[in-house]
């Protein structure tokens, strides 16, 4: 489902600023796994998730998702990627605030070419496997952090993708939110979606239904372990 | 309908974004207000001025002495007459009166009141004038500007001219203009011709001017070399250059508020590039983030266009109407005094309706083409960074 080769990343390369976010990681994902990208901040975990998600572009290496080389992407295949495989959950959430839940869930089915009907159906579905329905109508301004982040999972949901990109997720969520985050999260996992958190949340320490924890320190992967929910255990 | 969905976005956006818009709604509403008003008043001016030149006569002459107008022999008069292809020859007596206590000047027109020609003119202008009346007494009719100023200096029933001979002329005010002839008759007094001669010092042999018809086009510049070869000291004046030379003066007058325009056009233009090129704008995380869930940049840039088309349409929309209302309903105070300046004495005059839709399309399109670039091409250049970037 996604593998990474040798993927580095560099900002400012090429100056005497340059830093090396992301190492010559390497990374094989099967198809309805849940993982865990653990490490402290600026170890280059939401790098490489916006790497995946193709949000920035790689410095060398591979990136393939579903087949597809997605490292060197033109723009109008890089849209049409994020529009269709992917979904990202982002740490700040990044919601129009000036717009409704549903129109915000409804955003990036907007240009697919979908009946409106049809876009506020597939909107409905999404805002109830995220528990945001009831706030459908309201403005994104007037709710609190642990509603912003359902009405992101909500709209991460909405074309159905296969891959789903968590970028610390619970980081602005007190803890009663975060657990509810987790329970969508299993949900997801049921749902056969591949997802991949990045956050340094002891809450997602020992999950069940986790297949594999990776820990990054320094822009690489250092560490490997299985989860509660692999398989192997 | 495919498009259904990205139009119900499009007007979401503008109607819950209405704070975001409304600056830059409300200075494009000025704006073009501002424009539409100067060419409502130009092309209204212009369109009367041009349909008064049209019942004028065709040509006027003139005696010149050392290159200076002076008063020509009447008997010129007949000379003209005998020249074929010539007609409705007439002797006019006019000219300014100065009127040293308030340093204005009014413009008496002497009339042969028995003169076919004239005196139908003077009736389709004011309604039939009762002769016995008006030669009861030396009387003559002024223009609504004229009467007003006189009003104003406690000659309401009659004024004393003073004759270059040093005798006082009293003449009393017959009536009043009607104000729909103001553009041209503001400042007027119409009188019996002997009158206006007496008042200027005219011998009875001369006149002002005199003017002709000439029926067919074609003999026009054949004419003015009769004349040239008939009286060596001639000028003569075709209605055609008089033309030229108030649509110069409009054009010239319009010219300044366009140049002012545009200098309007380019700071705002300035304003609204830089508003979207700045680098923590609301404007730049809305980009990124509808980057980041899928819309590519064609997208973005389709969405802006229609956002700022729809700013662009309503705001030219509400500033030509509000110029209409401003112009030819309300007269367009204070930009008429602009416009009619030059004149002595204020001139309330209610401008024509005429509206020119190729202009008003030229406006739309000199305002809607800069407007459009100043907010695509910032958006452009945050659309193309990476969306990571943009939502920061």
């Amino acid at each position: 489902m996604v593998i990474l080769e040798n993927v580095t990343k560099v900002y400012n390369e090429g100056t005497p600023q340059a830093f090396e976010a992301l190492r010559a990681v390497n990374l094989h994902l099967a198809e309805g796994e849940t993982v865990i990208l653990s490490g402290v901040s600026g170890s280059g975990k939401s790098t490489l998730l916006s790497l995946i998600a193709a949000l920035d572009k790689p410095s060398s290496g591979k990136i393939i998702v579903e087949g597809e080389l997605v490292s060197k992407l033109p723009d109008l295949h890089a849209s049409a990627y994020r529009a269709k495989t992917i979904g990202v959950v982002f740490q700040h959430f990044n919601l129009l605030e000036t717009l409704s839940v549903e129109e915000n869930v409804m955003a990036p089915l907007i240009n697919t070419g979908l009946p409106l009907e049809t876009i506020k159906t597939m909107a409905a579905k999404s805002m109830e496997t995220a528990a945001i329905v009831h706030k459908a109508s309201q403005e994104v301004k007037a709710l609190s952090g642990g509603e912003k982040q359902r009405c992101a999972i909500a709209r991460a949901l909405v074309h159905d993708p296969k891959l789903i990109l968590c970028d610390e997720p619970t980081a602005n969520l007190d803890k009663a939110n975060s657990l509810k985050f987790i329970e969508i999260l299993r949900t997801l996992r049921s749902m056969g979606k591949t997802v991949i958190v990045a956050t340094h949340d002891p809450l997602f320490e020992g999950l069940d239904f986790v297949d594999r924890v990776f820990h990054m320190e320094d822009g690489a992967i250092v560490n490997q372990e299985s989860g509660a929910g692999s398989p192997e255990q | 309908m495919q498009n259904s969905a990205f139009f119900h976005f499009l007007t979401l956006l503008l109607f819950k974004q209405k704070s975001k818009h409304i600056g830059a709604v409300l200075i494009s509403v000025v704006i073009i207000f501002l424009l539409s008003s100067v060419l409502f008043l130009s092309t209204s001016l212009r369109y009367s001025l041009l349909a008064t030149m049209d019942k004028q006569a065709d040509f006027t002459v003139t005696r010149m002495q050392a290159g200076k107008a002076v008063n020509t022999p009447s008997a010129w008069t007949d000379k003209i007459l005998e020249i074929n292809g010539v007609t409705k020859v007439a002797p006019r007596v006019y000219g300014r009166y100065f009127f040293a206590p308030r340093e204005n000047a009014f413009l008496i027109v002497g009339v042969d009141f028995f003169d076919e020609q004239s005196s139908q003119a003077l009736e389709r202008l004011i309604g039939k004038v009762d002769m016995k009346r008006f030669f009861s007494e030396e009387s003559m009719l002024v223009g609504e500007g004229v009467r007003q100023f006189l009003r104003a200096h406690y000659f309401n029933r009659d004024f004393t001219f003073k004759t270059p001979v040093g005798k006082f002329k009293k003449v009393t005010i017959f009536q009043t203009l009607p104000e729909s002839a103001n553009l041209i008759a503001n400042d007027m007094i119409v009188m019996p011709i002997d009158l206006a001669r007496e008042i200027f010092g005219m011998q009875e042999d001369e006149v002002t001017d005199i003017t002709f018809n000439v029926p067919n086009d074609a003999e026009w510049d054949n004419i003015v070399t009769k004349l040239h070869l008939m009286f060596y000291d001639v000028r003569v004046i075709d209605k055609r250059e008089i033309k030229k030379a108030y649509e110069n003066l409009y054009n010239y007058k319009g010219g300044l508020f366009l140049l002012l325009y545009l200098i309007t056009i380019v700071t705002f233009m300035l304003i609204l590039y830089q508003r979207y090129s700045m680098v923590y704008s609301t404007e730049r995380k809305e980009i990124g983030i509808l980057r980041a869930v899928g819309w590519s940049i064609r997208d973005i840039l389709k969405l802006k266009f229609y956002e700022n088309l729809v700013i662009v349409i309503v705001s030219f929309i509400i500033g030509v109407l509000l110029a209409y209302l401003y112009v030819f309903v309300l007269g367009a105070p204070l930009l008429d005094r602009l416009f009619l300046g030059g004149a002595n004495l204020h001139n309330h005059v209610s401008f024509v309706p005429v509206v020119e839709f190729g202009t008003l399309g030229s406006v739309f399109l000199f305002y809607a083409i800069p407007f459009l670039a100043a907010v695509l091409i910032p958006a452009w250049k945050i659309a193309v960074t990476p969306p990571k970037e943009a939502m920061l």
